[in-house]
């Protein structure tokens, strides 16, 4: 490498890089078990968590990351999927809608109040829920609409059953934020 | 971490990436420009033929072979089930060559010269002020932290198991992620110690 970073870009890199990996373990640990019973798998979760903790533009990058390292073959997504052809599936428009979900919690993330860690908590889940369920399902509805041409009420039909559990991470990322807003109080959410 | 690229050589592996990768782009695009039953359905046997030819290579994709297919009857069963068996099956079949040209160019093409390629596509935005060799540092540097962090979560699972008798699930998040947090603080200062002006 030839070139040089300061404090601040040697950061943003190393949240970056990290995050991605975050991700990347999400989709090896196997699925968690809610209370009642309710398995949920962690990938979306960390989309959300990328956007609250990192900010817009970092929460972007790494998730864009990981999926650069999908598109290269690498089987990181949940049961061992990898590769292109992951992006010509029917899920194709929610894989390419994790980034901008992250872009989005992010931004919403900056602008809702932080001064609590109960106030963190509650607007990492108010990010989530705008980034995480709005965009990402409408991204995930497009690419239903466009490569398994279904027309777009059928495809918000079925798009609705994936709904209630992605909420539930919401309420996930609100209180995972709200403990590492105890734990790291000098911690700058929304990539302040 | 293991890729899904495959050591057993075919045809394909002697293909550059650069050229296979263009074959693909162009192949792909004429899949969702071509429209109609019959296009379709030769595309479909010839895309069958390529995965036939380099069939040896695809032990590693037997599984996502198994889940596109089963993707594929659903949305041809959803469309036929609204009385649109034709739109169902055209889709089917345009998602099923759509993926199986993915699925050649991964198992015959290492990840280091597809991101070889991309380094290359991208060299032009250095004129923007990005640096597109960072992409595969960051990439080492994500494969390394993703071996670490799973031996992390581990380690906290055996341990809250221990205490409860339980597996820890959502409880080991937090602390999983407060961890990475505090690791990316100390990569970062080392990083900036290294190249650092």
């Amino acid at each position: 490498m030839n070139y040089t970073i300061n404090r601040n870009e040697s950061h943003s890199f190393t949240l970056v890089a990290l995050f991605a990996a975050l991700m990347a373990v999400m989709g090896l640990i196997p699925k968690i078990d809610l209370p009642f019973g309710v398995p949920i798998t962690l990938q979306s979760l960390a989309t959300m968590l990328a956007g609250c903790l990192l900010g817009a533009r970092r929460g972007f990058q790494s998730v864009a990351l990981f999926l650069l390292a999908v598109a290269v073959g690498l089987p990181l997504l949940a049961g061992g999927r990898g590769g292109i052809g992951v992006f010509m599936s029917p899920s194709a428009g929610y894989l390419l809608g994790y980034p901008v979900a992250a872009l989005v919690a992010g931004m919403v993330m900056r602008v809702l109040p932080r001064a609590t860690a109960w106030q963190t908590g509650v607007s990492a889940f108010v990010a989530s829920v705008v980034g995480g369920v709005f965009v990402l399902h409408m991204m995930g509805i497009a690419g239903l609409v466009l490569v398994a041409n279904m027309d777009i009420m059928k495809a918000v039909w079925v798009d609705l059953a994936f709904v209630p559990g992605d909420l539930v991470k919401c309420v996930l990322c609100g209180l995972i934020v709200h403990t590492v807003s105890k734990a790291m109080p000098d911690w700058r959410f929304g990539g302040h | 971490m293991g890729s899904l690229y495959s050591e057993h050589l075919t045809w394909l592996h002697r293909w550059s990436a650069g050229v296979k990768l263009w074959s693909m782009a162009l192949l792909g695009s004429g899949i969702f420009w071509v429209d109609g039953l019959v296009p379709l359905a030769v595309a479909a046997v010839f895309c069958w033929g390529l995965l036939c030819s380099i069939w040896q290579a695809m032990r590693a994709m037997r599984g996502l072979l198994t889940s596109l297919a089963l993707a594929a009857l659903l949305v041809a069963g959803f469309h036929a089930l609204w009385g649109h068996w034709e739109v169902g099956v055209t889709s089917a079949l345009r998602l099923a060559c759509a993926a199986c040209l993915g699925m050649a160019l991964t198992v015959t093409t290492r990840s280091s010269d597809l991101i070889d390629v991309l380094e290359q596509l991208l060299r032009p935005a250095q004129w923007l002020g990005l640096h597109p060799e960072r992409i595969s540092v960051q990439l080492a540097l994500m494969l390394r932290f993703t071996e670490h962090f799973f031996v992390q979560w581990n380690k906290l699972d055996q341990t809250y198991r221990l205490r409860t008798g339980q597996s820890g699930g959502r409880h080991l998040l937090a602390p999983l992620i407060v961890q990475l947090l505090q690791t990316s603080r100390r990569v970062a200062d080392a990083l900036f110690l290294r190249l650092g002006p």
